[in-house]
């Protein structure tokens, strides 16, 4: 019966077409913002480089889109530690042979692209994380001994990162890997002494591990007159920016902050603001709304998932989606400290958009292989 | 298929879980909304206002840099204060009517005013504030503030000048300062990542100390933001807002400053005798452990004119005249040694046992070798003379037989060991190694195999051998102590902007030629020889120097000519001072004083000067300038007989106590 089910679902059936939707709707927003943006800006390449490379970006990106969803999921799962192994020799290559861009060394030039591993290296522990922990049943949450492992896969490539030094991505990794470990259920007592130690080594980290200017976004993310004219200064003008476009904004390229570079990083990292100085409350809320419908879509595929790993690999990318959409527009809103983390399906940045765009492919592939209910 | 449905029952186990997912989903849109709320419709007249009025405006606070001292506490370097205008693009209404005025205050025409302003705002954008003019004089400033008030935009500012207050005098040593190039801009800042971040306009070290102490002198730049109005004035009522503290003052934190090991009295001494005289070159004199004294490059240059943003005339002035005013010639000219060479070969031929202190030799006024015939630059030659008139007189052809009886391999290792074709490792930058030639380096580099009668021009200084003024001083101060080679240094100490000590630097020995345990051990009787024909050459009656002996102390040291083109054979004795300025010989001196028990050695460079004596007679007022100062007592003493002396002084050789009285 359940076989009759499936040949009768075509392929143009079994996609999940709101969730594509949802995810156009956020790419056309983003194109549109890059646009404005740069169009004009002699600083940032002129004659609408950054706008095309990003549609060729976007192009790029749905081709990957639309071919892992026609894989099964399944067979990253089980290429989980070739991955992940991959991934790791490529963060400690680009230690050695990286070029230096913005003050650390992130990137692997490859001439026509500058290819960033820590990028798909999220995505790379999401798929490890869904192989090692579909493998066994935790119907009472994981215990210590169930969480060594794991913490492990988290740790090193963390490390790696950090010591770039790219505390924002190690962050990511992070918050990635512990958000499924804690969707996965941790038992109560270990959480209790993981938030109690995690404090503590907040702590020495903060005094001993951390380089001073990330020490300084901290304190100017409390204080943004400590230094006005730095990390504080792009703060304020951003606040500034998402508060002028008042219910309706601006309209469009008629931002004043962002048309006349009061905004730093407007294309990537500021691009929230971008919109919401030129769209006001409405077009800021259409974006919000967009992110929350595809996470509530993302919800619904992990329910109806085919197996665990599946469940796990959807849960995975929606942490890591969530979390830096979460981080953006916290940040470009002033309620959380400046972080170099853009926003996903709207920044310029085509490392950023290719992951993005493989991460929804893979919920993608796990939402065409679902069952039927 | 039935592992399918096995996994639709595991898959379940997480259903509970979900809730936590919506509640997160459900907290973060309420969370954004209450944020956008407040920001945009509770806030956003506000907001919007201060987006149009573009009201914070920002400032940098130019830290001052770091004072520059000689060794004894005086200033070499220094801030003067000093007023710019401004001009804000942004708040200028009518550019036109506003550069006529200023025009008129600044005695400027109003065009370049308007092709000023219209320039930055095209390269910088209309919110960076264009500089007009510094320095301003007090009837400028007393002119611009009557119109301040009519014309918006403007702004008078204090501002810190580089200031050089000996001029030219130490220019290549000192360096300059200005603002830091479109071109220099990424450059630097990928170098000092993490450590500063340069913006447009920074002033920075641009050559010499400057340049490579710029990160310890430069301090860290304060910046002021404050809310403007609509005309970019300093608005009063800076209340706070839902922005905090958006206006707020970071101040300035001054350099570090520097204490040098040079001595101001001797750098002006030897700055007047050697480029008040016209001459070209380099020069150096330093303590007998390694601390500079003075550094002279000449001709020189006014850094000041850098520090007020030099002309383009100017500029291009300084970087066509042939005389290089801007190179440091001390280390960044290396030219072949000539005579100067020779008490290097002397002690290798008298280490070496090819000749005895004693030994006599035959040195006629030319010399046939091959079939070539080398000529004295004495037509009749000199006689039958020992390695100690050799000197003295500066005789060719003793040298060429030394050269042969040597041969190159034996010539390179004792030259290497006083560290001729070797950096020094002076702080400075672009010093040039120099070339000590050897038959594999020939093989190496020209492809060809060492012919023997390259050993006679580089016995005498000649051929491929290529020193800089500072390697000869380093290895001369090396025979006048019997031994130290030491490293020269400039910088002694660096001091925070209240005058802490946070670093500081010592003399270093880096080999001591005179140790027998050492690698490479010269005894102390060949020193002796050598040291005392040095004396002679000054000293001594028939001393090729001896115009430049002083009653008080003796400088010991040689002369050196060195071959800008060669001359047919006929033309050798031709006068040089009647030949074009530059086909004329470098002359050099070489030395070190007192003779006895050196305290400083120096090493002088002049070019197209034709003789060493010309550079000696500059040594002369070094030492005349360092005696007065350091040694007064001794300006009143008779002179000594010490041309009665016997030629070898034999010593034992002893215990070596510092050879250096400590001077400060």
């Amino acid at each position: 019966m359940i076989g009759d089910q499936l040949e009768g679902r075509t392929f143009l059936k079994k996609i999940d077409w709101n969730f594509a939707a949802v995810i156009v709707a956020l790419n056309i927003i983003g194109l549109i913002n890059v646009f404005s943006a740069t169009h004009g800006h002699a600083e940032v390449g002129g004659s609408d480089r950054l706008f095309w490379s990003q549609v060729f970006w976007l192009i790029v990106g749905w081709s990957f889109y639309l071919f892992v969803t026609l894989l099964d999921y399944n067979f990253f799962v089980r290429l989980g530690y070739l991955i992940y192994g991959l991934n790791l020799g490529a963060l400690i290559a680009v230690m050695f042979v990286g070029k230096i861009a913005l003050g650390a060394q992130r990137w692997l030039d490859f001439g026509f692209f500058s290819y960033q591993p820590s990028e798909s290296m999220k995505l790379a522990l999401v798929i490890i994380m869904a192989k090692v922990m579909s493998a066994k049943s935790h119907p009472d949450g994981l215990g210590l001994k169930q969480l060594i492992y794991p913490l492990l896969l988290i740790g090193v490539p963390f490390l790696v990162t950090a010591e770039q030094p790219d505390l924002g991505t190690a962050m990511m990794l992070f918050i990635i890997g512990a958000s499924v470990l804690f969707f996965l259920r941790i038992k109560r007592r270990i959480l209790i002494t993981v938030v109690t130690v995690g404090i503590l080594v907040g702590v020495g980290g903060w005094l001993f591990a951390l380089h001073d200017y990330q020490r300084d976004r901290v304190y100017t993310f409390l204080d943004p007159g400590r230094d006005p004219r730095g990390k504080g200064y792009n703060s304020i003008q951003s606040k500034i920016a998402v508060g002028s476009g008042k219910v309706v904004g601006k309209g469009f390229r008629k931002g004043t902050q962002s048309q006349l570079e009061f905004l730093p990083e407007r294309h990537t990292d500021f691009i929230y603001s971008v919109l919401s100085e030129e769209y006001g409350f409405v077009g800021s809320m259409l974006v919000v709304g967009l992110f929350a419908t595809m996470f509530l879509l993302m919800i619904r595929i992990a329910q109806q998932a085919r197996d665990k790993a599946g469940a796990i690999l959807v849960v995975g990318v929606m942490a890591n989606l969530f979390w830096q959409h979460f981080i953006n527009i916290g940040m470009v809103t002033g309620l959380l400290p400046i972080v170099g983390i853009p926003l996903p399906l709207l920044s310029y940045g085509g490392s950023n958009m290719l992951t993005t765009m493989v991460a929804l492919g893979l919920v993608s592939s796990v939402s065409y292989r679902k069952h039927m209910f | 298929m039935s592992q399918f449905i096995a996994n639709e029952q595991e898959a379940k186990e997480y259903l509970p879980r979900y809730k936590i997912l919506y509640g997160l989903i459900a907290f973060t849109v309420a969370l954004f909304f209450i944020r956008l709320w407040y920001l945009q419709i509770i806030n956003g007249t506000e907001l919007r206002a201060f987006s149009e009025q573009n009201s914070i405006k920002e400032t940098k606070i130019a830290a001052p840099r770091g004072i520059i001292y000689d060794r004894n506490g005086e200033i070499l370097v220094e801030n003067l204060p000093g007023f710019e205008v401004t001009i804000s693009p942004q708040y200028v209404v009518g550019l036109e009517s506003t550069a006529e005025a200023v025009g008129k205050a600044l005695n400027m025409q109003p065009q370049t005013i308007v092709q000023m302003v219209q320039r930055s705002r095209k390269i910088n954008g209309p919110f960076r504030s264009v500089k007009l003019k510094d320095n301003l004089s007090r009837d400028e400033i007393f002119n611009l503030e009557i119109i301040k008030n009519d014309y918006s935009g403007l702004d008078i500012k204090e501002n810190v000048l580089r200031s050089y207050p000996m001029k030219a005098n130490g220019a290549q040593l000192f360096g300059y300062v200005g603002e830091i190039s479109k071109r220099q801009l990424p450059i630097l800042n990928e170098k000092y990542v993490d450590k500063i971040k340069f913006q447009q306009g920074d002033v920075i070290g641009k050559a010499g100390l400057e340049e490579i102490l710029d990160l310890s002198l430069r301090g860290k730049d304060g910046i002021s933001v404050q809310q403007v109005d609509a005309r970019g004035r300093e608005a009063q009522n800076s209340n706070s807002n839902l922005l905090g503290n958006l206006t707020g003052i970071v101040p300035a934190s001054p350099g570090n400053n520097v204490i040098l090991t040079i001595d101001k009295d001797i750098q002006d001494s030897a700055y007047k005798a050697f480029v008040g005289n016209g001459h070209i070159g380099g020069l150096v004199a330093m303590k007998s452990n390694g601390e500079v004294l003075a550094w002279v490059s000449g001709p020189s240059y006014d850094p000041n004119e850098f520090s007020t943003g030099i002309s383009t005339g100017l500029w291009s002035k300084l970087i066509n005249d042939p005389d290089r005013p801007l190179r440091n010639k001390v280390i960044q000219d290396h030219n072949s040694p000539g005579s100067t060479f020779k008490p290097l070969m002397a002690t290798a031929a008298l280490s070496e046992g090819v000749i005895t202190p004693t030994t006599i030799v035959n040195a006629p006024g030319s010399f046939r070798f091959g079939n070539r015939v080398y000529h004295d630059h004495q037509k009749g030659g000199e006689g039958n003379i020992t390695v100690s008139e050799a000197i003295e007189r500066s005789s060719n052809v003793f040298f060429y037989k030394m050269g042969i009886a040597l041969g190159i391999d034996r010539m390179y290792r004792y030259c290497n060991a006083f560290g001729i074709g070797k950096r020094t490792g002076i702080e400075l930058q672009g010093e040039r190694s120099g070339l000590m030639p050897s038959a594999e380096w020939k093989k190496a580099t020209v492809g060809e195999e060492w012919q023997p009668g390259e050993n006679l021009s580089v016995a005498i200084g000649q051929g491929f051998v290529l020193t800089t003024p500072l390697q000869m001083a380093i290895a001369y101060n090396a025979i006048g102590t019997r031994g130290k080679v030491v490293k020269p240094f400039v910088v002694k100490k660096v001091l925070t902007g209240d005058n802490k000590v946070i670093q500081e630097f010592q003399p270093t020995v880096v080999k001591d030629l005179s140790d027998p345990a050492g690698e490479f051990h010269v005894r102390m009787e060949v020193f002796d020889t050598v040291r005392e024909a040095m004396r002679r050459v000054v000293n001594g009656a028939r001393g090729t120097a001896r115009g430049s002996k002083l009653g008080f102390v003796e400088i010991a040291g040689k002369t050196g000519t060195s071959q800008v083109m060669s001359f047919a054979a006929n033309d050798i004795y031709s006068t040089c001072e009647n030949r074009p300025k530059y086909q004329r010989h470098h002359g050099w001196f070489i030395g070190y004083a007192p003779a006895d028990n050196p305290e400083i050695a120096f090493g002088i460079l002049a070019e197209h000067a034709c003789h060493g004596a010309a550079a000696a007679r500059v040594a002369k007022e070094i030492v005349q300038s360092y005696v007065a100062k350091y040694h007064p007592e001794w300006l009143t003493r008779e002179p000594e007989k010490k041309g009665a002396k016997p030629v070898i002084q034999v010593r034992a050789p002893e215990n070596e106590a510092d050879p250096e009285p400590s001077v400060d």
